[in-house]
């Protein structure tokens, strides 16, 4: 199976296996897949790993009655068992009639747009290629160890290539194929006390010409290794908070967690009733941006067979919707919008983010969180910080083990400014953020 | 002593087996002469050593929420994956289907690793026989869904009827058997059949305005007869709906460096983030772990004795073989303060000289197994935990946890506590909830002051990730001191 046509006929089968045996409605996906993923230590390549997939999954109304199902094992004979019990079993539920599809004129894809997702290098990729690539990345990587004590660096390249086809009883259709790439490298250094401090960074994008080049992606990674070096905790206190672009999506998370049908529905959300009211600072606008070329959160429609459409999600601070798939709608008795996002975009400022710093007297840049979690009931939160103690801008301390707590509302509305350069961390498109007056625990 | 091989009847439907000799897979059509073959393609560029993992898993899940019992999944996978060494260098591939055409394909992707070099020859494949640490009484496969939906509708039930503030309550059952298969060109040939449940009720309560999520899980190697001992839901149901409860009245600790006592039991996640991550030998060869130079060294107090155990039975982090075909064993890492060992799977116990201590374990057949955590736990000392909490000025008590992370290299750890209480003179007083401790991981063990008698083992559903992969593991702990780490809670 590798063409579009074979995994639609092989997803339109097992649909009418699905309706042979009793499933009033049914939703199938069949995909596939091949990546290969490289590491390279020490001048020899440590890793090599290749893998095959390939999956058919089904989504059943039998009675009323709803039961989700996957497999890997597409064997005809096993397919045709499998689908049997799957529809059996459905039987044996509670009816839950608001599993229902979506009506047939409310589904299909978004016209008009070419998401330009296919790469047609990675088909291409030859093996050798793919080694001396990565040979050659890891000398960028080395040949920038300058005066710092460097213990071990590992470089690592990977590409992907996936087909999936989906199938409805109520006619939709659709198949959507994609590529990507990565290319990534740690590093760790010896430092004082017999710390070996670490640091990472990688890119992805769904066309090889879209990564970034071996020179610059050794810069970004000595300047983070090197940042990290005699760091400690800073004094307890309130700083103000440049939170860089990398650990952005993170804390995203945890505003988009309690948007979703699901928290809502089930009671864990802290954004219950809060649909059209000011969540935080007038700065403060995200997106989803399902139709953005060459992104690798783009869709032409969602799970649900929606057309996908760009959706705001937060305006000038005002929360202006929720993330609502068919089911939690019609659960919430609200109208669906999406229950899932693409690409989350959070809106630019005018400045770039050394600019701001340099403005600052005394400001902690946070560039990742350790651990720590989110109440998605609540908001409260409280994360492990590591990053810098800037003065005007200047690196003064590197900062490890200290925490961030407080309470989501409370962090939005000190959302002061984002800043002008915007980075691709997987279906995040973000600025770094400064956030006014955070507590900070340390020593 | 049980024999690991043993024939189980087919989870998919299909024809009698074509040839014997590998047990369980013979059913898709694997067979020891192809076995063979295959171990001969992926040895035939010089690699040194090479192993195939098969694997086929079912597993069920059926939730409970708003009073109906309307959802379930299923899933099967299956597959194999091709490993090739040289030295510490891997090459491996996968593919879902077990024909020979596609095994043989990714035996010769995965033996590109190796560059010419003598051609060694596979040994005939000898069945081994292990322990056997989770026998099934009442297979998954037996036991169909109207036996699983009573089960959440009296958790349900006995959540509600726990106390009137409940307002939502979600059960959860999830159930699941792997068998996989390790072929090895010594001749190693090793099949283990893994049961796993996991069950989870979650609550939201509701006072005075205020709500508050919390849920509690029960994990086990094990069939349906786990289920079976109601106590054992009811436990689950109380301590769900306590601990939502205590968390309407609990509010965020102070902030800072403060004396931290671990309560028994889950506390271990300080073991396996501050400890047992850099203790995995993968780490220490490649020199990038802060413990990798302190093998026989003072590493904390005579009263710190830390263990990784595989060979608990029915633990979720028990196995009876690990994904490369060594037995499980129960390995010391610091005995009486000094460390004595790393977790080793083939490849870093040959770099050390040592042999492999069962710990190489991986997430499927997609990828190449590690070095890993099995069940990690502190042993017990000699102090009641009351006179621990009892010395203690002003500090934070912290009795459940959420998920944890760690630098393997600075060695800064951290582990976000749940529910907790403030301790003020010796006492327990105001409820705490919902902060991240941080400290770092040898700094830490330094720290450790007391250690408990009452050494629990966490009965919940613990997931360990590393490098993409998850597996299944436990973790266990007495009452313990430690003499600072940093909250990260307010004012």
């Amino acid at each position: 199976m590798s063409s579009g046509d074979e995994l639609l006929s092989f997803a339109r089968a097992a649909l009418r296996l699905a309706q042979a045996a009793g499933a009033q409605e049914a939703a199938v996906s069949v995909g596939a897949g091949v990546s290969v993923e490289l590491a390279q230590r020490d001048g020899r390549l440590e890793q090599a790993t290749e893998s095959r997939s390939r999956s058919l999954s089904l989504r059943l109304l039998v009675d009323d009655r709803y039961s989700s199902h996957g497999t890997a094992d597409l064997r005809t004979e096993a397919v045709e068992v499998f689908v049997r019990r799957a529809v059996a079993a459905t039987r044996l539920l509670e009816p839950d009639p608001d599993r229902a599809l979506p009506p047939a004129e409310a589904c299909g894809e978004a016209r008009g747009v070419d998401l330009d997702l296919w790469d047609d290098q990675q088909p291409a990729v030859d093996p050798d290629q793919r080694r001396a690539a990565l040979a050659r990345f890891e000398a960028a990587v080395l040949a920038r160890r300058g005066c710092a004590s460097l213990r071990s660096a590992t470089v690592y390249s990977g590409d992907s290539r996936s087909e999936g086809a989906t199938v409805f009883s109520n006619g939709f259709e659709s198949f959507a194929r994609g590529t990507s790439f990565g290319l990534g490298a740690s590093l760790t250094l010896v430092d004082a006390g017999g710390r070996l401090p670490e640091a990472s960074c990688g890119h992805g994008a769904t066309h090889q010409a879209d990564l970034p080049g071996h020179d610059a992606l050794a810069e970004e990674l000595w300047s983070l290794g090197l940042r990290r070096l005699g760091a400690r905790p800073a004094p307890s206190g309130r700083y103000p908070m440049l939170l860089e672009h990398y650990a952005v999506g993170r804390l995203l998370g945890m505003l988009l967690g309690p948007m979703s049908g699901s928290a809502l529905h089930y009671g864990r959300s802290c954004l219950a009733g809060r649909l059209g009211q000011r969540i935080g600072a007038v700065g403060l606008t995200l997106r989803d941006e399902p139709l953005l070329p060459r992104e690798a959160g783009s869709r032409l429609a969602d799970g649900d067979g929606f057309p996908s459409r760009p959706r705001t999600l937060v305006e000038g601070g005002v929360l202006s919707t929720y993330l609502l798939g068919q089911y939690f709608a019609r659960r919430l008795g609200m109208a669906p919008t999406t229950g899932s996002t693409s690409n989350v975009v959070l809106a630019p400022g005018a400045r770039a983010m050394e600019a701001i710093a340099a403005d600052l007297p005394r400001a902690i840049r946070v560039e990742s969180f350790l651990g720590g979690n989110a109440n998605s009931t609540t908001g409260d939160f409280s994360f492990g910080v590591r990053g810098t103690l800037l003065e005007h801008g200047q690196a003064a301390q590197a900062v490890a083990e200290m925490n961030i707590a407080g309470n989501l509302f409370d962090l939005l509305e000190r959302f002061a400014e984002p800043s002008s350069d915007v980075h691709r961390h997987g279906t995040y498109l973000v600025p770094s953020v400064l956030f006014d007056d955070i507590q900070f625990s340390g020593v | 002593m049980q024999a690991i091989i043993t024939d189980i009847p087919p989870l998919v439907d299909r024809g009698a087996a074509t040839a014997p000799g590998c047990g369980y897979f013979e059913r898709f059509g694997v067979t020891a002469q192809l076995l063979h073959r295959v171990l001969c393609e992926a040895l035939s560029q010089g690699g040194e050593d090479a192993d195939l993992f098969f694997e086929h898993a079912t597993s069920t899940m059926v939730a409970m929420t708003d009073g109906t019992v309307n959802r379930a999944s299923t899933g099967v996978e299956l597959g194999m994956g091709v490993r090739v060494v040289v030295g510490d260098q891997v090459g491996h591939a996968s593919t879902e289907e077990l024909t020979p055409e596609a095994m043989l394909s990714a035996a010769r992707t995965a033996a590109r690793i190796a560059t010419g070099g003598g051609r060694r020859d596979p040994a005939p494949l000898r069945p081994q026989s292990y322990a056997d640490r989770y026998p099934m009484k009442r297979r998954w496969e037996t036991v169909g869904l109207q036996e699983r939906v009573p089960l959440l509708r009296t958790w349900e039930a006995a959540s509600f009827a726990r106390d009137p503030r409940i307002t939502k309550v979600q059960a959860y059952l999830s159930d699941g058997e792997r068998v996989v298969l390790i072929a090895r060109p010594d001749g190693r040939l090793v099949q283990d059949h893994q049961p796993m449940t996991v069950a989870f009720v979650a609550c939201t309560a509701e006072e005075g305005g205020r709500r508050e999520s919390a849920s509690y899980n029960l994990a086990a190697r094990s069939g349906m007869e786990f289920w079976e001992d109601a106590a054992r839901g009811e436990h689950m149901v109380r301590e769900a709906v306590d601990r939502t409860l205590f968390l309407l009245s609990a509010g965020a600790p102070p902030a800072g460096e403060l004396p931290v006592v671990l309560g028994p039991g889950a506390s271990g996640i300080l073991l396996h983030e501050a400890v047992g991550h850099g203790l995995e030998a993968d780490f220490c060869r490649k020199g990038v772990s802060i413990y990798g130079t302190l093998l026989g060294q003072r590493v904390a107090d005579e009263q710190v004795t830390v263990v990784d155990d595989g060979t608990l039975p029915g633990a979720r982090g028990a196995i009876n073989t690990d994904d490369e075909g060594t037995p499980a064993q129960r390995t010391v890492l610091i005995d009486r303060g000094v460390l004595r060992g790393f977790l080793h799977d083939e490849i870093s116990a040959r770099h050390f000289g040592v042999a492999p201590t069962g710990s190489g374990r991986r997430e499927s057949f997609r990828s190449p197994p590690l070095p890993r955590m099995r069940v990690t736990f502190m042993q017990a000392g000699e102090h009641p935990p009351e006179e621990i909490i009892a010395g203690v000025e002003k500090g934070i008590y912290c009795s459940s946890f959420a998920n944890g992370q760690v630098q393997i290299g600075a060695g800064d750890f951290a582990f976000f506590m749940r529910h907790g209480y403030l301790i003020e003179r010796g006492r327990l007083t105001r409820p705490i909830k919902d902060a991240n401790l941080v400290g770092n991981g040898p700094e830490a063990l330094r720290r450790v002051r007391l250690v408990g008698r009452d050494l629990a083992l966490d009965e919940g559903g613990w997931t360990c990730g590393k490098d993409g992969q998850s597996v299944p593991v436990g973790q266990g702990m007495p009452t313990v001191l430690i003499s600072g780490l940093v909250v990260g809670g307010v004012g």
